[in-house]
């Protein structure tokens, strides 16, 4: 084959020196299952120390089975002047079997022609020198059975796995998604809530004005309730025995005299009022005097 | 890179390209969590805030607690009020004379009352005769 010049994207067809061809009548029915069985049926015929790609399609009621080395073509290609990525498929010879019952002229020392329906490279010196060579126009046969050079190459994962890795995680992903719309929209009965409240006050919408209410507020409330539970806790310290002499209550304390009908309630007072967390102070005449900071 | 590579590696690309989307999505996720954990503990305390300073502003801040006050005046009997001013921000009252009972229900009275007690003072005056001092604001 001469060298080739050329900037456009062309198609090959490979002569049979570049593959091995097997052609079998096979109980499968489709073609990824031929072509898992394919390997076996080329052990006896290739050199195990090489790697070989194949190709499988159904003709007519068997399969043709096709072995080829890619790196082999490719390497023959870009010697004759050819980039990898002009080449857009691939055939084989074996595809043009109908029109080689009489054989092509291929150049200098070879030609091709069909022999007991294979496609055969044969030396041009067997053929008689007045064999009248049939002349073919590639444009006008239709070959049906051409790889993308670039399916040729193995993937490291199969189509199978592909699928089911994608699937997965496409499932996977879905999953988050949903799971992120559903926690986003989680909050919206809060959101909802505070509207409402921010609606019908609309200056207790910033922050700002809402802490400096609570820090006028919050003392008050406070100490009010603390006031008031002394107040209480004072009142359940009285009993028929012992009764209020004096209270006072301001903002910053609350001091009060309580009084025993005997000195044998003094005690139990005392322990109850400091139990209050008062300050107790013992007095005469059997008072005792109490405080607590408010 | 060239598109015959590509082609070379589609699966590869296909199994890349899921694994991208799943941890996009994952990420979304995570995302999603963090923003709506923050926003929750942000909205929620908004609603407590909100809620508190109404209750607060509604118990120590209430018009109507004004109004309240003059029930000092009538609570007892009026020969036991030594005093009783009345302004828009306070209340001074000033009893004498008054019994147990008569305390405790003045002392209820200001106690369930949101007033603020500025001021209280009680004495004993003799056998369970009480005198008392009160100013609460509003």
């Amino acid at each position: 084959m001469e060298n080739v010049d050329t900037n456009q994207n062309i198609d090959i067809i490979l002569t049979p020196q570049f593959y091995t061809f097997i052609k079998e009548e096979l109980g499968v029915k489709f073609t990824y299952q031929a072509k898992q069985i394919a390997p076996s049926l080329f052990d006896d015929y290739l050199d195990t120390k090489q790697t070989y790609q194949y190709h499988v399609y159904k003709c007519n009621d068997k399969w043709c089975f096709f072995a080829y080395n890619i790196d082999e073509v490719t390497l023959f290609l870009e010697k004759k002047g050819l980039k990898i990525e002009q080449i857009g498929k691939i055939f084989f010879a074996q595809d043009m079997d109908s029109y080689l019952e009489k054989a092509i002229d291929l150049g200098h020392d070879s030609v091709l022609q069909s022999l007991d329906g294979t496609v055969t490279l044969l030396p041009k010196r067997l053929m008689s020198s007045d064999y009248i060579y049939n002349e073919i126009d590639l444009n006008k046969i239709s070959l049906q059975n051409g790889i993308a050079i670039s399916s040729s190459y193995d993937s490291f994962i199969p189509l199978k796995q592909t699928i089911l890795i994608t699937s997965l995680l496409a499932i996977l992903g879905g999953i988050f998604i949903v799971e992120g719309n559903r926690v986003k929209s989680s909050i919206a009965n809060e959101k909802e809530k505070l509207d409402i409240l921010v609606s019908k006050n609309s200056r207790l919408s910033s922050n700002r004005v809402r802490k400096s209410i609570l820090g006028t507020y919050e003392p008050i409330d406070k100490r009010e309730r603390l006031k008031r539970d002394t107040i209480e806790e004072v009142s359940k310290l009285m009993t028929k025995n012992i009764s209020l002499k004096n209270i006072t209550v301001d903002d910053s304390k609350i001091v009060v005299t309580l009084k025993a009908k005997n000195a044998s309630a003094i005690k139990p007072l005392i322990k109850k009022a400091k139990a209050k967390m008062f300050k107790v102070k013992k007095e005469a005449n059997n008072q005792i005097k109490m405080e607590k900071s408010i | 890179m060239s598109l015959m590579t590509l082609k070379r590696f589609k699966n590869e690309l296909i199994v890349l390209m899921a694994l991208l989307f799943a941890l996009y999505a994952f990420s979304y996720k995570l995302s999603a969590k963090n923003f709506v954990s923050d926003k929750k503990n942000i909205i929620q305390s908004s609603i407590r805030e909100i809620t508190r300073v109404s209750e607060l502003k509604k118990l120590w801040a209430n018009k109507k607690t004004s109004k309240q006050a003059k029930i000092f005046k009538t609570i007892v009997s009026s020969n036991k009020i030594e005093s009783f001013k009345k302004t828009s921000e306070k209340v001074t009252v000033s009893y004498s004379n008054l019994t147990i009972n008569e305390l405790n229900k003045i002392t209820k009275k200001f106690m369930n009352t949101p007033f603020q007690i500025t001021k209280l003072k009680i004495d004993e005056r003799g056998k369970e005769k009480y005198s008392m001092e009160l100013t609460c604001k509003w």
